[in-house]
């Protein structure tokens, strides 16, 4: 009788144990159906020029900065302004949240993996990873650069991003110091009247130190099926003007092209 | 290739909206209100990002025959409104569309360029 009693207990946690599964594996089906895939080449969004997001609004002029902020922004500006000095000049690509925002009106191309989505910015070959899950580090592990690390997770149908470990700034339409958080949320939103999808993403930056208040803004895209993202080459023009230096201070053919 | 000339409207008309200068250095030196056709020999181009570099011989009755140097638009931007390798080649005759120097000097920053068989990359002619 005992042995019976717990085969019967036995067999009633297997039971249950089963359906929990079940449950899980129909829950995470679920969730994974419910995301969406950003994949893809995007451009920036003109379905309404004048709405939030759109190609006619500029939203460095709504940073409100601190008086160590602009101070630093007045400098950089005193000993640029009207000359041919500038990051883009130097082959160096905007940083966030320059490149998300703004990079020139160029479009941008999106990867998405199930632990990692890559955003390519044509402009400058700029590339941001937004790790997921187990794939996330420790950002304070990592040296600051003008992107940050970013590590991401979904809520539902949205990607958030958080960006952390940025550099200080003052060369961007966006000076932060190196304080300075962003929190990105993607998602799907309504489509043009020709059915093009639109991709949307509501950031926030936060920083102590440079800003008197977060900076918040809306950035859309619309999609480019089927379209190939260039590649951006810069900086080869600065080593080939140096070789041909060397090859005349040389006194010889310099045959590359 | 398509594909390619499919959006370039979609890319060129953002880029008209965004500022397609912005931040690699300060386009305070042009005056993009004005437009001024110029026609040179070819001396020297470079197709590069961020911008294109481009020297003609230009010769006019103020200032006789030199060479003057260009700015323009960056190579990808170029390929979207037409650029194609080798359309042009060194010592060929272009007609160029630019925004002057707000200082009356020789430059500006070209905008449009027309090569010796017609072929266009922007629109060289036409109103503003």
């Amino acid at each position: 009788m005992p042995k019976t009693k717990s085969l019967i207990r036995f067999g009633a946690h297997i039971v249950i144990l089963s359906v929990s599964l079940f449950g899980m594996l129909l829950s995470s089906i679920a969730t994974a159906a419910e995301r969406p895939d950003f994949t893809g080449a995007w451009t920036t969004y003109r379905g309404n020029p004048g709405a939030a997001g759109g190609p006619s609004r500029f939203m460095g002029a709504e940073l409100k900065l601190t008086p160590q902020a602009e101070k630093a922004r007045q400098d950089f500006i005193s000993i640029t302004e009207g000359t041919n000095h500038g990051a883009g000049n130097s082959c160096v690509g905007g940083g966030m949240p320059g490149s998300m925002l703004g990079s020139g009106g160029y479009p941008m191309e999106i990867i998405q993996r199930p632990e990692q989505v890559f955003v390519i910015y044509e402009a400058h070959t700029e590339i941001r990873r937004f790790y997921i899950g187990d794939e996330a580090e420790n950002p304070d592990s990592f040296f600051p650069e003008r992107n940050g690390y970013s590590t991401a997770h979904w809520e539902g149908d949205r990607l958030i991003v958080e960006t952390t470990r940025l550099k200080t700034q003052v060369d961007s339409r966006y000076p932060h110091s190196n304080q300075a958080s962003i929190r990105e949320e993607y998602y799907i939103d309504e489509p043009l009247a020709d059915g093009t999808r639109v991709l949307a993403a509501d950031l926030i930056m936060t920083d102590s130190l440079w800003l008197e208040e977060p900076l918040v803004t809306t950035k859309r895209w619309q999609a480019l099926p089927d379209y190939h993202v260039l590649t951006y080459e810069c900086s080869e023009p600065v080593w080939l003007d140096e070789m041909e230096m060397l090859y005349e201070e040389a006194g010889l053919e310099m045959v590359q092209e | 290739m398509k594909n390619f000339i499919k959006y370039t409207a979609v890319i060129a008309t953002t880029l008209l909206f965004s500022a397609s200068l912005y931040a690699h250095h300060s386009a305070a030196q042009f005056d993009f209100g004005n437009t001024v056709l110029v026609e040179g020999k070819v001396m020297e181009v470079r197709f590069a990002n961020p911008h294109l570099r481009l020297i003609l011989e230009v010769t006019d009755d103020a200032r006789g025959t030199r060479d003057i140097e260009f700015e323009g638009h960056s190579r990808n931007n170029m390929r979207r409104q037409g650029l194609m390798p080798d359309m042009f080649i060194e010592g060929d005759t272009v007609t160029i569309r630019i925004a002057p120097m707000r200082n009356g000097e020789d430059g500006g920053y070209v905008t449009a360029l027309r090569t010796p068989s017609g072929e266009e990359i922007g629109r060289v002619s036409g109103a503003d």
